[in-house]
This record gives structure tokens, C-alpha cells and sequence, in this order.
């Protein structure tokens, strides 16, 4: 069942499109994610789809109602968090927690707020003055608000950007196990791809606006037809690197080794040519392209 | 120390000043207004000094009242800019919190506050000038502070609009608006105090109504009824007014996605 769905999304600020014609569908339990590089319209979207921005045309449609003729029913069933955001600084972590749990109508929030701050271990800083908070407190704070009212929507804009990587672990962690009890369909944005394919069944990707790619991280990384082959020598390493510039392979110099840039099946090949010129190397690492490489493929234009 | 650098910086403000309106208010217009306030209350204190009735009632009274409405618009758009300054906007306004909501919870915790104003004043006044405003007022009280509330709301309500269509640029205003209202308000002098062409443009001035009417009960011991109804009648249509201007207001910063941006 889809519980979002956008139709031919626009948004234009004057001449500029941020968004451009978008289409896509977010499925019940699934964790779609939202990439591109900056500017490419994301957060834009996301903004779009929390209400606080209007789109110049398009349809959204949330838990098959209309967005904006629903839009209280709606956003009650929905939260977000996003990197940019703030919580009234001179509130305490608490007196935060309850205003926001009040806002979305939450039945016995106060039970639900000293669990959601023991598990997103802010229960000691709950008197705290929240800008007395560090960047990681506080990235852990808004996540807590953004799961104050179970949503069944979550729209998660770059939620671990500020977290050290234990803890961010500990967050996916708890967004996993939320969409599996809870069947809670997750927006995602993140830079970190590792992160992504971890944890997003689904990608989409912008740029300038527009989708140009929409499938599994697994088989988005699978559209690089290249990899990177790194060649580790211990002596002879000048005429491995001419070897390579007479053959017109793509390589970079890092430190003793060789890192060459080839399709994954002449992988084969380029190792035939170094033994038929008895170069010997003393380790190889033969990385695939990842989600990553596909994203920097997108943001240079190259794919 | 290098003159060239502090000239730089001297230069830098005087880059901003003459295109920014409210740098150039805050040079010339609201002193321009104190000093048009105030030459009109000494002019109206020396024309009345023979009066029987005590000019400290007279300007308590108009004082106190005034506070009403200097706080309440205040307040209602601090209760905004709070918000603007936190860059909470976008956190309440993804919530299912709806804009007449918004308004309705400001407009409560705005007399939440005014009701300790009001006590602070009333029990300053009586203790350091003998002044209870409860005995002087009587009855008029709850008339006069209806129409008062409902001028700073309107008051707040346009700024707050005006905050949303020009953002950063437009948070002076919430302090320094009602000093734009106060000479036509004519809160320490009466209506024929004024100019011809002021006296004009304060009938428009619901405020006007209401002092009027403070005086003449201070001075007659009666007031002209209408003419509150009036002041009434006038802040109702104007309150529809600035939630419509509030309201389109705030279309337009969604619209212009600055709803997220303002800070």
C-alpha cells in the first residue's frame, strides 16, 4: 500500500526550478531514500511535503487523502527531522519534548517521553538547557521529537549529519527496528552513502530538480561499469606506470601503490598485461563501485 | 591601530544606512515622534493648568492604559519573533498546528502576561501615586480594555505579517510601531490638541475613541457610549483586516519557501 504518492511535482522560485516535474511513491514499511547532490531539490521536496513550502503545481497525496485539504489529519500521523532545524533554545530537553508531544495530541505523552529519552539516552539531560546541548545531543534530541507521536510518516533530512559514528549506528539501529514493529515508511536524505545502502530499500536520486535515477543502491552502484584496481609494488613501480600510460588505462599515484580505473571485466585483462610484462605486484585490492561512486558520477554529469 | 580599517567599518554602516528604512526611523523618525508627542502634552498642560481635575489621574490613566496596548502588541509579536529567532517556524508549522491556532495561542498566553502587567501597574500606581485605577475607572474598565487589547492584536497581527513578507528586516517594527499610533491615539492630549489634518486621520484611530471617552469620564463623570461602540466596531472590522493580511501574508512566505528561512 502507498502511503505517499507525488504526482508531477513543481516548484519554481521566480525563474529558478528547484523541483521539476518530480513523480514518486513511498510504500507502507519502506525506507525510500532522497539523494542528489546540493541544490539538486531535496530539502525543497521534503519542505514541500511538510507543508511549510507550497508547490507551483503538482498532486501529494498522503495516506490517500489530499495533502492540502487534509493537512491537519495528515501531519498528525507524520513528524521529520531535519540537520538544519533548531528547538527553542532557552527550553529545557524536557519542557521541548512536551510541547511537541502536546502539539501532535500524543495520549499520556509524559510516559512517552521518558521512554523515547531513555532510549535516545537524553534522560540525564533532561533538565538541560537545550543550547547548552552538543551538536550530538541535540541531532539526538530532534529525532526523539521526530518519533514523539509514532508517526507513520517520518521525513528524515540528513537526521545523523552530527552524530559520531557509535551513535549513529545506535540511531539507524532504532529507525530499522521502528519500520519493522511499526511498519513506519521512512523519507530519507543523507550524505553518507554507506548509510544509505544500509538502511534504504529504495533511492531515488536529483538532481537539478529532476529524478534521473530511481532503484535499489545495490543496483544503482551496479550502473558503474567501473572499478578501481589497487596495485600495490614493491620495486619496478615506474615501468608498471608506464605500462599503464601506453595502454591508455586511467590510474593515480598513492604512495607505493597504483590505483587504475577499468570496466570489471577487462579487470582480467589488465593483470595479463602486467605478468606478461613480469611486473610483479605484492598486493591487490579490487574495490567495486559503490553507491557512492555513483553519486559523484551524477553530481559531475558524467553517467 | 589602523585608521584605514576603522574607516572601513565607518564606511561599511554608512553603505547600509541611507537604504535601510529602519536605520533611517531609527535616526530621524521616532525621535521626530517623542518630540511630537510631547509638544503636544506640554502644550495641552500649559492651555489646562486650572483644571480641577488632577493632571496625574489624567496622565496616570493614560499611561497605564497606553501599556495595554504597547504590551500586548509587543508581546504578541515577540511570542512570532521567538520563533523566527529560535528557527522553530518550520518544527510548529510541519505540526498540525494551523495558523488559527497559532493565533489563538498567542493571543492567550499574551493575556496570561498582560493580567500580571495589569496587576504590577495598578498596585505600582496605588502605592507610589495614590492612584487606584480600580476606583477611578470603575465599571469603563473592561470597555476600555476590550478596545485596547484588540488595537495591539491588530497592531501585532500586522507586524507579524509584515515579519513574514519581509523577514529580518521588519522585527523593529514590533517595538517601534505603536510609537506611530500613540500621536493620533491621543493618549495624553485630547483630539483637538491635534492639527486639522491629524484630527482627520485620527478618527480613523480606534484608540483615539477610547481616551477620549477616559478624559471626558475623568473630567464629566460621564462617557458618550456610541462612541465606544464605535471604537468597537472599528477594531472588529480592523482585526478582520490584519488576520486577513496575517493570513495572505503567511501564504506568501510558503509560497516563496520563506517560511524556513526566516531567521
Amino acid at each position: 500500500m502507498d502511503i505517499l504518492t507525488v504526482t508531477n511535482l513543481t516548484k519554481k522560485f521566480g525563474k529558478f526550478t528547484a523541483v521539476n516535474n518530480i513523480s514518486f511513491s513511498l510504500r507502507e514499511g519502506e525506507i525510500l531514500g532522497l539523494l542528489g547532490p546540493n541544490g539538486a531539490g531535496k530539502t525543497t521536496t521534503i519542505d514541500i511535503l511538510l507543508g511549510v513550502t507550497k508547490p507551483t503545481s503538482g498532486k501529494i497525496t498522503i495516506f490517500n487523502l489530499p495533502f492540502e485539504e487534509n493537512r491537519v489529519q495528515i501531519l498528525k500521523q507524520m513528524n521529520f527531522s531535519a540537520a538544519y532545524i533548531n528547538l527553542p533554545w532557552s527550553l529545557k530537553v524536557w519542557e521541548n519534548l512536551y510541547t511537541f508531544a502536546r502539539l501532535y495530541e500524543v495520549d499520556g505523552f509524559k510516559e512517552k517521553v521518558q521512554k523515547l529519552m531513555k532510549e535516545f539516552k537524553l534522560y540525564n539531560l533532561k533538565d538541560k538547557p537545550t543550547d547548552s546541548l552538543s551538536s550530538g545531543q541535540l541531532t539526538r534530541l530532534y529525532l526523539c521529537k521526530a518519533f514523539i507521536n509514532n508517526p507513520r510518516l517520518l521525513l528524515l533530512d540528513e537526521p545523523t549529519a552530527f552524530l559520531d559514528p557509535d551513535v549513529a549506528d545506535l540511531m539507524r539501529k532504532y529507525i530499522l527496528k521502528e519500520v519493522k514493529t511499526k511498519k513506519t515508511s521512512i523519507l530519507f536524505t543523507s550524505h553518507n552513502m554507506a548509510e544509505v545502502t544500509e538502511i534504504c530499500d529504495r533511492v531515488i536520486f536529483l538532481n537539478r530538480g529532476k529524478i534521473i535515477a530511481k532503484d535499489t543502491p545495490i543496483n544503482l552502484a551496479m550502473r558503474i561499469k567501473f572499478c578501481r584496481v589497487r596495485l600495490f609494488f614493491d620495486e619496478k613501480k615506474k615501468n608498471a606506470e608506464e605500462l599503464l600510460r601506453n595502454y591508455k588505462y586511467i590510474f593515480s599515484l598513492e604512495g607505493k601503490e597504483i590505483v587504475v580505473e577499468t570496466e570489471e571485466e577487462k579487470v582480467g585483462q589488465l593483470l595479463g598485461r602486467l605478468s606478461l610484462a613480469k611486473l610483479k605486484y605484492s598486493q591487490i585490492t579490487i574495490e567495486k563501485p559503490t553507491l557512492e561512486d555513483f553519486f559523484i558520477k551524477i553530481a559531475r554529469e558524467k553517467i | 591601530m589602523s585608521i584605514r580599517r576603522i574607516l572601513a567599518m565607518v564606511i561599511r554602516h554608512m553603505y547600509l544606512w541611507p537604504k535601510s528604512f529602519e536605520r533611517l526611523m531609527g535616526t530621524l523618525g521616532w525621535p521626530f515622534l517623542e518630540l511630537t508627542i510631547w509638544g503636544l502634552t506640554m502644550s495641552y498642560l500649559q492651555s489646562n493648568l486650572m483644571n480641577s481635575v488632577s493632571l496625574v489621574t489624567v496622565f496616570l490613566g493614560g499611561l497605564i492604559f497606553w501599556q495595554f496596548v504597547t504590551r500586548t502588541e509587543v508581546e504578541t509579536a515577540l511570542n512570532f519573533l521567538e520563533e523566527v529567532w529560535n528557527k522553530n517556524l518550520i518544527n510548529i508549522f510541519a505540526s498540525p498546528l494551523t495558523k488559527a491556532e497559532f493565533l489563538i495561542s498567542t493571543v492567550i498566553s499574551n493575556l496570561i502576561k498582560l493580567s500580571f502587567t495589569a496587576s504590577m501597574l495598578t498596585l505600582v500606581s496605588w502605592f507610589f501615586y495614590q492612584f487606584n485605577i480600580l476606583k477611578t475607572f470603575g465599571f469603563l474598565i473592561p470597555f476600555i480594555l476590550i478596545n485596547l487589547f484588540l488595537t495591539g492584536w491588530i497592531v501585532s497581527f500586522f507586524v507579524i505579517g509584515m515579519v513574514l513578507r519581509f523577514g529580518y528586516k521588519a522585527q523593529e517594527l514590533a517595538w517601534a510601531i505603536t510609537l506611530l499610533v500613540q500621536p493620533f491615539s491621543c493618549v495624553f492630549y485630547p483630539l483637538s490638541a491635534l492639527p486639522t489634518w491629524a484630527q482627520n486621520i485620527a478618527k480613523f484611530f480606534p484608540t483615539s475613541y477610547v481616551f477620549e471617552e477616559m478624559r471626558r469620564f475623568l473630567y464629566e463623570g460621564s462617557i458618550n457610549k456610541s462612541n465606544l461602540l464605535f471604537a468597537f466596531l472599528l477594531n472588529l472590522t480592523y482585526l478582520i483586516i490584519s488576520i486577513w493580511f496575517f493570513s495572505m501574508m503567511f501564504e506568501k512566505a510558503r509560497e516563496h519557501g520563506r517560511l524556513v528561512k526566516l531567521n
